[in-house]
């Protein structure tokens, strides 16, 4: 594996844990599944992310 | 085939040679201080070597995991909570979230029964009992869409069994966030270096909170690292404060800063999440996975020497300054994150059974993800026994035995049988910029000394300060995480048990119930918080143990829905996987319960300490540590709750024991297993690999399902594809 191989992987580790891909998972999902229906903008779909945690809170463990 | 299998067989007696070879050295050399590292060598080919060949029978043998069978991710997938997830990103998910403060503190304190012990029961408890629950409860909560623990223990053992274990959830809960409250009031008191850096993290996360909403909506890695440089900054900061008029602002009693912690509880659970909870937990993720990689570099470059001893006299006498009783129960009950822990069950029912994409995952996910927070405890246990014994013990007792200056700590531990001038003393305190390290209990500052020692031995002397306040402001910081969440999850879990009885409370919007629930939780843990912070027996010596007994308590739920489980599928030949370690944590958990009730040692049984308080205090004497009559009543008023509590976690297991029992003889009696409550199966179109690495075939597969173009991921090897749509 190079060395950019591994920084890559890296950022998409990263990227993907920290949740930026949510919403590119969003579209997706929403393209396949509701073809037609309006997609939610980047901004409108993290404001609505985080406020469904309001909702569902998250144990943290010890 | 044949040449690999050769391979396997010759790599895997190499790491169990090596493994016995260092259990051997850990286990048997006395007289005679051993390096770190054999510790290090004994987890990791233990780990190892179980993952391999115990997780794998669970998982084919017992569990029967399919994975022609989809997923709950696969069926239900709405692109938000179900949502087919790679097992790596998932492993990290779930890692952070049963990762937390647990497993450093509790090592730390158990290390006054000497290294051993605690090793021993962090790396066999692990293997048999805490990783296998884990992994048991993502099994059967993905078979059923996810369901909660309580769900499963109402569903499956019936109402009783369910409404214990609801009262074990939210009774952890309270004593939990109480006990890590209490550590972070330990650590920061009287440190304005400290104190200064954890109040910067309010107004940098408020500041996170904001730009992630605001100005960069859903960029979280930068959003962090900002977060992250303001952090080292607030760290560095602190020691100028600490030099400056500013100090006095800063410097803080116990009391003040548990009033604070109060506050900031309420606050916190009443704010909207992105505004400070979010923003901290990205924060508190990142530095944790961070610091545990850190120290284990740390401890691998430096490789230090343990000065602890193996056993201490501590383990047979039961007469521990840091905690009382003997090696068992008290060991097992101390540690409990790293090697067993209930509250685990609580998050492997929750997101995670939702997110993963194969049945076969659950051993990397439940069981991989708990060996990891193991080893964890095992660093933990390892930088509490570097440090010198006598700088141990002065940290570690309460401040009622230690008396308030050096001269009267060192006198103390010489009493327990140690070392340590009061030169010696002020030195240690000096080398990291503390006006003193007397009585500083709760494990935090003892790891951040440890730790201290390890990173300044890999940077540099100098840095040792940094190194401490660092560490310190890395505990605090995610203690707090865990007080914020938790706040939340209790005042949810009161919210809707009050919406049974009054409507509108079951509407988490509802803004007087959202008050009235959230000052209810806060005042729950508030109230043992500060009763542990002016108790003259010291706080983490008297309610260390009921959150011990109260962890052990929820595993024992979650090892009974499970072993109820087991059997009601008509596996009993396979129950004993879940079965011995119920058996075993039940034994400890009611030895605990009932020594601390029935005891007529006072330091050991609440209520023996409780009489002879009550006693004296009828005579009108003030018992040494106390220091006036107000300190006799609280003495005797917090003996009398801690007691009751106690007896009630013992009736609790009972119950949910007995009642499960109950379940057992039917389903056992029966002819055909009991009627499933799973999900009918369905077929699964979704191809990844079970374990870290791709095998050949899975390779084949992945190559065969999605012609290399995948949506997502880097490439068509780390990203399942739908095929049959």
């Amino acid at each position: 594996m190079t060395l950019r191989e591994a920084m890559s992987g890296v950022r998409w580790y990263l990227r993907e844990v920290a949740g930026e891909t949510a919403y590119d998972r969003y579209v997706e999902h929403a393209r396949r599944e509701h073809p037609g229906e309006p997609v939610m903008s980047r901004r409108d779909f993290e404001r609505w992310r985080q406020d469904d945690r309001n909702a569902n809170p998250r144990a943290r463990c010890c | 085939m044949q040449r690999s299998r050769a391979r396997s067989i010759a790599i895997w007696t190499v790491v169990a040679i090596v493994g016995a070879v260092a259990w051997a050295v850990v286990a048997l050399v006395r007289g005679e201080q051993i390096s770190a590292a054999w510790l290090i060598f004994a987890a990791l080919a233990s780990y190892a070597i179980a993952y391999r060949f115990y997780a794998r029978f669970i998982v084919r043998r017992v569990l029967e995991v399919d994975d022609k069978r989809a997923t709950p991710a696969e069926r239900l997938d709405n692109g938000i909570d179900y949502q087919p997830t790679d097992r790596r990103v998932l492993f990290g998910h779930h890692f952070a979230a049963i990762a937390g403060a647990g497993p450093l503190v509790g090592p730390v304190l158990a290390a006054q029964m000497g290294y051993l012990p605690g090793t021993i029961w962090i790396i066999v408890g692990v293997i048999f009992a805490g990783a296998v629950q884990d992994m048991v409860i993502l099994f059967f909560s993905m078979r059923r869409d996810g369901k909660s623990l309580g769900q499963m223990a109402r569903d499956e053992i019936g109402p009783v069994g369910g409404v214990a274990a609801l009262l074990a959830v939210f009774s952890i809960m309270i004593i939990l966030l109480a006990v890590l409250a209490l550590v972070v009031v330990n650590a920061l008191a009287e440190s304005p270096w400290g104190t200064f850096s954890l109040a910067m993290t309010i107004p940098i996360a408020l500041f996170m909170g904001f730009y992630l909403r605001v100005i960069r909506p859903g960029r979280v890695l930068e959003t962090t690292a900002i977060g992250v440089t303001l952090l080292l900054l607030a760290i560095i900061a602190g020691g100028f404060v600490q030099d400056s008029g500013l100090a006095d602002a800063f410097t803080l009693s116990p009391e003040a800063i548990a009033f604070c912690l109060i506050a900031y509880g309420f606050v916190a659970s009443v704010l909207p999440v992105w505004m400070l909870l979010a923003p901290r937990d990205y924060l508190s993720t990142f530095m944790k996975i961070g610091v545990i990689a850190l120290l284990a570099v740390g401890i691998i470059v430096t490789l230090p020497v343990m000065q602890n001893e193996a056993v201490t006299k501590f383990a047979s006498s039961g007469e521990g300054p840091v905690f009382a009783g003997a090696l068992f129960p008290f060991v097992f009950i101390t540690i409990a994150c790293g090697a067993l822990s209930g509250f685990h069950s609580l998050i492997a029912s929750g997101t995670t059974p939702k997110m993963i994409e194969k049945e076969s995952q659950v051993r990397i996910i439940g069981y991989g993800a708990m060996l990891t927070e193991s080893f964890v405890a095992v660093m933990a246990i390892i930088a509490a026994s570097i440090i010198e014994p006598g700088l141990y013990y002065a940290m570690n007792t309460p401040a009622g035995v230690l008396g308030d200056s050096v001269q009267s700590a060192s006198q103390a531990v010489n009493g327990l049988g140690f070392q340590i001038t009061p030169g010696e003393l002020s030195a240690a305190a000096a080398a990291v910029d503390e006006e003193t390290l007397v009585a500083r209990t709760g494990g935090a500052p003892t790891l951040a000394i440890g730790m201290s020692e390890i990173f300044a031995g890999a940077t540099a002397e100098s840095l040792k300060a940094f190194w401490y306040h660092f560490a310190i402001m890395f505990e605090a910081l995610f203690i707090l995480t865990t007080v914020d969440a938790g706040t939340r999850v209790g005042r949810f879990m009161l919210q809707d048990t009050l919406g049974n009885v009054y409507k509108p409370f079951a509407r988490v919007s509802w803004k007087p119930g959202l008050w009235l629930t959230s000052a209810l939780v806060v005042g729950a843990w508030g109230y043992f918080l500060y009763a542990g912070v002016t108790n003259p027996l010291g706080g983490i010596n008297q309610l260390f143990p009921l959150f011990g007994i109260a962890n052990q308590l929820l595993a024992a739920v979650a090892l009974t829905v499970a072993t109820t489980l087991l059997i009601k599928a008509g596996k009993l030949k396979w129950a004993w996987v879940t079965g011995i370690p119920l058996a075993w944590d039940a034994a400890v958990t009611l030895t605990a319960s009932y020594q601390k009730v029935f005891s007529d040692v006072p330091t050991l049984g609440f209520f023996a300490q409780r009489d002879r308080f009550q006693e004296a205090l009828d005579n009108g004497e003030v018992l040494a540590p106390a220091q006036s009559l107000d300190d006799m009543q609280a003495v005797v008023t917090n003996s009398t709750v801690d007691g009751i509590l106690a007896a009630l976690f013992a009736v609790l297991i009972i119950v949910v024991i007995a009642d499960a029992a109950r379940v057992w003889v039917k389903a056992i009696r029966a002819r055909e297993p009991l009627p499933t409550t799973e999900t009918p199966p369905e077929e699964s179109h979704l191809v990844a690999p079970s374990g870290l690495f791709p095998t050949a075939e899975e390779r084949a597969m992945l190559a065969g399902a999605n012609g290399g173009a995948a949506r997502f991921g880097r490439d068509g090897a780390r990203q399942p594809e739908r095929t049959g749509r």
